[in-house]
């Protein structure tokens, strides 16, 4: 059995499907990199895998089925495309926030989130504000709060959608070096095909609520709606 | 026009009714034509003091009135409007709303009368309270509809995946996160309540002498020195809240 393992998960909103049926398994310390157009369903099926949205299907993390415990129970952290910081608190408590809930000691508080602060670079800007950081400090920080609480699954959705190129691209070698230190597993949601094929160690393919899963480059590089193709021929023709 | 004349006419034109009230209390005699009163006194002040106006009462119901409006109003609207603005039938909630704001407030405490009277409740502070927040509660949930965007419930999720209960959501982040609207809203509906005449006199019946009820009985007695006087002190709580709103709410919102 896979880490993660999710099992014909179905929804609908009114009368339209949005999911049909998902299946797919993830081994631990792996990134799905999930593409798709907008609207195909990519962030309902994080919501559920969640527990932000019901919907019918299985969960299971580590062996258990954790569809049908709360989202607090799961031990998956859900990242937005905006960084979402709470602007009521320092640069340090944001970070701090997911241990805080914990009832952690002080001093470990302390220690963790100063280590955490170091390992992304943001240790001089511990006790600014939120509106005073820049796009790429706030998802670093957003980063910080989601990995100091060391969940066994991450769910990215989009989450550089809004950082501009420069940015973006310091962010996916970041995510990439830091989900390589700490052992993370995720599932990586985008519609940038190179954002996939950077993040990934297998991709999966999102159209009209169903996901197909290629474990290797080389298929999903050859399924013609993956669009790896057309921007190989593309640069060849430049 | 230089900008500092500009400023220093629009400061005078903020602070004349202001002094001219002040004034016109502190006055035995003043008539047309003289330009400041004739004699002056503190009596209207000091009898205050003294209880003599049963001021003190007036304008403890006031305070009383206000404050429990403005903490029930607020509090409950926050909490209706948070689960109403996530309803199906959003757009229906919302237009139910404004509903009460479709009459005045006086023809609206007469379609209220008839309960009030079977519940006994005119003519008691009880009854006022009940009134008035029957009035703001629909307002605090219109102030508060637009607060609860998808930001703000995304946040609130992103909470619960972080390892947070519901009740940690909100008091660690739906509150503290909406602190400068919660008490824009309390101070709106605070002056609100302060200032109301309409459904204080109708469902009050004259026995809940609030301190707006009183000011008008002064102008109905036709003594302007001593309605100038409640004028003052009707005017006091909204300066103070007006200059903390300043202070703390609006620097908190600019950071």
């Amino acid at each position: 059995m896979h880490f993660l393992e999710v099992k014909n998960i179905k929804k609908s909103f009114g009368a339209i499907p949005v999911l049909k049926g998902i299946t797919l398994g993830l081994d631990a310390r792996q990134t799905l990199a999930v593409l798709g157009r907008s609207g195909c369903g990519k962030t309902t099926l994080l919501k559920i895998i969640a527990g932000l949205l019901d919907g019918v299907g299985e969960v299971f993390l580590e062996k258990t089925n954790v569809a049908h415990l709360p989202p607090q129970q799961r031990g998956i952290v859900y990242l937005y495309q905006e960084a979402l910081l709470f602007p009521h608190l320092s640069v340090f408590e944001n970070v701090a926030f997911g241990l805080r809930l914990r009832k952690l000691p002080n001093t470990e508080i302390q220690n963790r989130t100063e280590s955490m602060l170091v390992d992304l670079g943001l240790i001089e800007h511990v006790s600014k504000m939120p509106p005073t950081l820049s796009g790429g400090q706030k998802q670093r920080v957003a980063f910080g709060r989601a990995l100091i609480v060391q969940p066994k699954l991450l769910l990215l959705d989009e989450p550089f959608g809004a950082l501009d190129v420069e940015t973006r691209a310091q962010m996916q070698q970041l995510y990439k070096r830091v989900a390589t230190v700490q052992g993370i597993t995720s599932i990586f949601v985008t519609h940038d095909l190179k954002e996939a094929l950077l993040m990934g160690d297998q991709w999966g393919y999102m159209e009209h609520g169903n996901l197909d899963v290629f474990h290797s480059l080389e298929t999903f590089s050859s399924d013609l709606r993956t669009g790896v193709r057309s921007e190989i021929d593309f640069w060849k023709k430049l | 026009m230089g900008k500092k004349t500009v400023l220093a006419l629009l400061i005078a034109l903020f602070i004349l009714p202001f002094g001219y009230l002040g004034t016109l209390s502190l006055a035995s005699e003043w008539r047309f034509p003289n330009l400041l009163p004739v004699a002056w006194t503190v009596e209207h002040w000091t009898s205050m003091g003294s209880g003599g106006g049963n001021w003190a009462f007036s304008a403890l119901t006031s305070l009383t009135l206000a404050s429990t409006v403005g903490v029930l109003s607020t509090g409950i609207g926050f909490l209706t409007a948070r689960y109403l603005s996530a309803h199906p039938k959003r757009p229906l909630w919302l237009l139910l709303a404004y509903l009460p704001y479709a009459f005045s407030p006086v023809i609206y405490a007469h379609c209220l009368k008839f309960f009030f009277n079977v519940s006994d409740l005119s003519g008691t502070l009880s009854g006022v309270l009940l009134a008035q927040f029957i009035l703001t509660y629909p307002f605090a949930i219109l102030l508060f509809f637009n607060h609860f965007d998808q930001s703000l419930r995304a946040m609130e999720d992103l909470t619960y995946t972080l390892g947070g209960t519901p009740r940690e959501a909100f008091w660690r982040v739906l509150v503290p996160v909406s602190q400068s609207a919660l008490l824009v809203c309390f101070f709106q509906i605070f002056l609100i309540s302060w200032f109301d005449y309409g459904l204080s006199s109708v469902i009050g019946l004259g026995q809940v002498r609030t301190l707006t009820i009183a000011l008008y009985q002064y102008i109905g007695e036709a003594n302007q020195y001593v309605a100038a006087l409640a004028s003052c002190l009707v005017c006091l709580p909204p300066l103070v809240l007006l200059w903390l709103n300043q202070r703390f709410v609006f620097r908190q919102s600019t950071i």
